[in-house]
């Protein structure tokens, strides 16, 4: 099913290249290629030893988002980039794969009934909220909120008490303007702000929500065929090999294409869940729901974005879309669900 | 116990997958929703916008019809023009291109700031004008040294030229760039980008000229840039007019008024209409109207108080004066109050309801028939036949010569002038008709206004045995068959016309007419015709009682407008002129020679 996901993704790249396997359609190959062999190494390795390191890896990615604040690249206007050994990999990407594994080992560590203690909050919480606060500083808000997402739902399918997320949701209402006010530098409000006010570049976010809702409605049910989509060999739809590759999808493959897409995901969704009910250990289980979580958040932010259901975040496609480090850590994710099927009679608390 | 905290942690994570899944599935499922509205349900809205979005269309302009002669000698003509254009994404320097430019031709200060603020705001692949209609030795220079210039083109379009400049200024008019009332007409904003006519034939036979354009269908990029061609519709050239007007008459007819400031001449056919030539004074060069810049010649056409631009041939309102006499005479016939013999005495003057109404001869004429009243245009004689017959019956005769009506020549902007009768007064002048305006009418004076082109018209029905034509610039071979049936002959016996055309030869032919001094020359060719004198000043008691005031040297825009009406040859007459000098002094003195030098230049060419 993934290999399906990602054979696609190559033809849709090889599309938005105007027919060409340049420049994008034979590097997310090798990528994905370098991305299988990671996802059998990480499956065959003991889920002991994943369950052991879980917080030191968290913390290395973690360090690694430090690091971007100091080394990073800045493109586009945001620093989310850097540069390891020659390759350019997006941390906060990462990071959402180590955070699965390290909540997943806290929450398989505590007792049951301790789950509500107020220190059994507190420290999931700060794993939460301490990579979050950088990420939202690169800016990259829609990976930040993701990122918080994901932690609370993880957090949720733990077992905490949904009435603790409505009381943190209230607080976190609170002091989101005193952090604003307090914590927070000029030039880091000003990117903040105009992230989040696109109208202020009429070209810009706005053009590109209206660009992709004609490609897509120009579709129609079966779309324009293979390489015909105006809208993306015209270059009306920007980054098509990224953000938009649905877009790019659903306007040559017309609204039957994207319902095979979607249903794909949502298959792919549905074997996490699988493969959480059929592992043995709580650590099993939480990462291999993490992951299904963590899929369907980009699907949905991605889908819902294009078509014009949420505000344009630049959340990718895991698989489908142009891009190193979502591929990695979408494969890197992959070795974790393949390792928790593999290691599924392991009683490991 | 530690176990069943395990099953419950179990049981609650169970429950809780359903619950997360359930919400993805929900989620999803509105996705799949908005999706099936964005590309099922609103497809075709999108599909509309997608199209519009990728599809382009370019006009592909038609080239302006020719303005030919009767002998097919181009007149309006079209040659290309090169402009200078930069691309400024093929520049790596802009300032510097310009400063090498600017050594090579000239280029204003203005010009290269225009040109650098442009190119900030275009598209970089967009073409910015820097400098138009390149002369030759400019175009040879930017050419020899067009490999320095990467980034700057010269491109060609066509420009309008007059190959005869002055000689037909007014009939054919010129082009421009279209203003806004043009715009309003949709074979102009169709094409905005193309010159149309402003005055003249150029601007009547606009459609005519300008043709149809063409459409490229283009597939264009989200820059805008062409990426290929998807059909192409050629455009149709504009057809070509061929004018009545004869090339080499047309240039006689200008000079005559070489030496004049202001005045009309129109010749013409009698028995089609065509005119042959047209000319209005003063005129102006079209070419240096259009060329660039034309600022100082423009302003010199603007701040001329003789209005350079207006065709007097279709515009001038002149008093016909001794030349109405005709349509007098034909009045009087018809309605049957004067005999042919039956003579009036003329002492110069007559005095009528407490006031003098005076001949040009101050001495008087003395007997005076029909004949003679316009051999030698004397005025008493109408006076008496205009109180005779009265002024509607005057104006009915009028009307039926075309007078106070557009002739419905093919120019725009034409005067209809004014034919009064009492209605007429009564409604524009809230005023009763005096019985004494009807006698001024009677020499062609007091309200009556005419162009010369209905003068010409006048004189030809005159000549054509009483055959209504209507004048045209368009050579008659060309027009409509169903236009010819409209032989309608005016109501008016042909004797009449006979009397009348009898005593206008006799004013060039015989002795004692007011033009027998311009006779012709020629022994093969005779011509007849009418002068005219028509007052622009009212003289004053005082100065007609100086006695000497004709003689006195008058302001040259208080003096009298000379006027002539004439016929060509008189045993066979084809061709009929009318000559308007503005402020000339005598119809028999300045027009009458004018019309003889051009019927002899006719002469010459008919043999």
């Amino acid at each position: 099913m993934v290999i399906i996901l990602a054979n696609i993704g190559f033809i849709a790249l090889y599309s938005a290249a105007g027919s060409s396997l340049d420049p994008w359609a034979k590097k997310q190959i090798i990528r994905f290629v370098f991305g299988l062999i990671l996802v059998f190494i990480i499956s065959f390795i003991n889920i002991r030893y994943w369950k052991k390191y879980a917080y030191h890896i968290f913390i290395f990615s973690f360090l690694l988002i430090i690091g971007v604040e100091f080394f990073g690249d800045q493109r586009y206007g945001a620093q989310r980039w850097i540069n390891i050994f020659g390759i350019n990999i997006q941390p906060s990407e990462l990071i959402k794969v180590t955070l699965i594994l390290a909540l997943s080992k806290f929450y398989s560590e505590i007792r049951y009934d301790h789950i509500g203690y107020i220190r059994n909050l507190f420290i999931p919480f700060l794993l939460i909220i301490i990579p979050f606060i950088f990420i939202i500083l690169q800016p990259d808000l829609g990976t930040a909120l993701m990122f918080f997402i994901l932690g609370i739902f993880i957090m949720f399918i733990a077992g905490v008490r949904i009435w603790k997320f409505i009381l943190s949701f209230f607080l976190t209402l609170i002091t989101l303007p005193l952090a604003w006010n307090y914590l927070l530098k000029g030039y880091q409000k000003k990117r903040i702000l105009s992230f989040l006010n696109p109208e202020s570049d009429p070209l810009g976010s706005g053009y590109h929500l209206i660009q992709s809702k004609i490609a897509l409605g120009s579709g129609g049910a079966y779309g324009k065929g293979f390489l015909k989509g105006s809208q993306s060999y015209l270059d009306f739809l920007p980054e098509k090999q990224t953000d938009f590759i649905f877009t790019m999808i659903g306007e040559e493959f017309g609204f039957i294409g994207s319902l095979f897409i979607i249903s794909l995901y949502f298959l792919l969704i549905l074997l996490c869940f699988y493969i959480a009910f059929q592992s043995f250990s709580i650590f099993g289980r939480i990462v291999a729901i993490g992951v299904g979580i963590n899929l369907f958040l980009y699907v949905f932010l991605n889908t819902s974005m294009v078509i014009g259901m949420i505000p344009i975040v630049g959340v990718p496609l895991p698989l489908l879309s142009y891009g190193g480090t979502v591929m990695l850590s979408c494969m890197i994710s992959f070795g974790f669900l393949q390792n928790v099927s593999v290691h599924r009679q392991l009683k490991i608390g | 116990m530690f176990f069943s905290e395990k099953k419950n942690q179990f049981k609650s994570f169970t429950r809780r997958s359903f619950i997360l899944i359930s919400a993805k599935l929900t989620l999803l499922i509105l996705v799949i929703i908005k999706l099936f509205n964005l590309q099922i349900k609103e497809s075709e809205k999108y599909k509309t916008l997608s199209k519009k979005n990728r599809i382009d269309f370019k006009l592909i302009y038609p080239e302006r019809g020719l303005v030919l002669d009767s002998s097919n000698t181009v007149l309006a003509k079209n040659y290309n023009k090169y402009d200078l254009y930069i691309i400024p994404e093929e520049i790596k320097n802009m300032g510097l291109l310009l400063k090498n430019l600017s050594k090579t031709i000239k280029i204003t200060f203005k010009q290269r700031k225009k040109a650098i603020s442009l190119s900030k705001k275009l598209k970089k692949f967009e073409m910015i004008k820097i400098v138009e209609d390149l002369n030759w030795t400019e175009l040879e220079k930017v050419e020899t040294n067009m490999i320095n210039f990467s980034g700057v083109h010269l491109i060609s379009s066509p420009k309008r030229y007059y190959s005869y400049g002055r000689h037909f200024s007014h009939v054919i008019g010129y082009t421009s760039k279209p203003s806004e009332i043009d715009m309003k007409l949709p074979y102009i904003s169709s094409m905005p980008k193309l010159e149309v006519g402003k005055i003249g034939i150029e601007k009547q036979f606009n459609e005519i000229l300008i043709g149809k354009p063409g459409i490229r269908e283009i597939e264009v990029n989200s820059e805008g840039r062409e990426i290929r061609e998807i059909s192409s519709e050629d455009c149709i050239n504009g057809q070509n007019i061929e004018l009545s007007l004869n090339l080499k008459i047309q240039k006689v007819i200008n000079e005559q008024f070489n030496n004049l400031k202001s005045g009309s001449i129109v010749l013409m056919n009698i028995h089609n209409g065509e005119i042959i030539g047209m000319g209005s004074y003063p005129d102006f060069n079209p070419n240096k109207i259009i060329a660039k810049p034309n600022k100082k010649y423009w302003e010199g056409i603007l701040s001329n108080e003789l209005g350079p631009l207006n065709n007097r041939a279709i515009q001038g309102l002149y008093a016909p004066g001794s030349t109405f006499k005709m349509i007098v005479a034909l009045a009087a016939l018809k309605n049957n109050v004067i005999g042919l013999n039956e003579n009036i005495f003329c002492k110069g003057k007559i005095e009528f309801g407490e006031r003098f109404y005076h001949c040009w001869k101050t001495k008087g004429h003395g007997k005076v028939n029909l004949i003679k009243g316009i051999k030698e245009s004397c005025d008493c004689y109408f006076y008496e036949l205009s109180k005779r017959v009265g002024i509607d019956k005057i104006a009915l005769m009028a009307e039926e010569f075309n007078f106070g009506k557009e002739t419905k020549i093919e120019l725009p902007s034409e005067k209809s002038g004014i034919n009064p009768n009492k209605k007429w007064k009564k409604k524009n002048l809230k005023e009763n008709w005096y019985a004494g305006e009807t006698l001024i009418s009677g020499i062609g004076q007091g309200y009556i206004l005419c162009t010369p082109i209905q003068l010409a018209t006048m004189i030809s029905i005159l000549a054509n045995g009483g055959k209504k034509i209507k004048p045209t610039l368009i050579k008659k071979e060309l027009q409509d068959q169903n236009n010819t049936n409209e032989t309608k002959n005016i109501n008016v016996s042909n004797d009449h016309l006979k009397i009348i055309e009898k005593a206008m030869i006799k004013v060039v032919n015989e002795s004692g007419g007011t033009a027998f001094s311009q006779r012709s020359n020629f022994k093969d060719y005779n011509f007849g015709g009418k002068t005219g004198t028509s007052q622009v000043k009212k003289i004053t008691l005082s100065e007609r009682e100086s006695e000497d005031f004709r003689k006195k040297e008058i302001e040259w825009k208080n003096k009298d407008h000379a006027l002539f009406v004439g016929y060509m040859p008189i045993n066979k007459p084809k061709y009929a002129i009318s000559v308007v000098v503005e402020h000339g002094g005598s119809g028999s003195s300045t027009a009458a020679p004018i019309a003889r030098k051009i019927f002899d230049e006719v002469h010459k060419q008919e043999v």
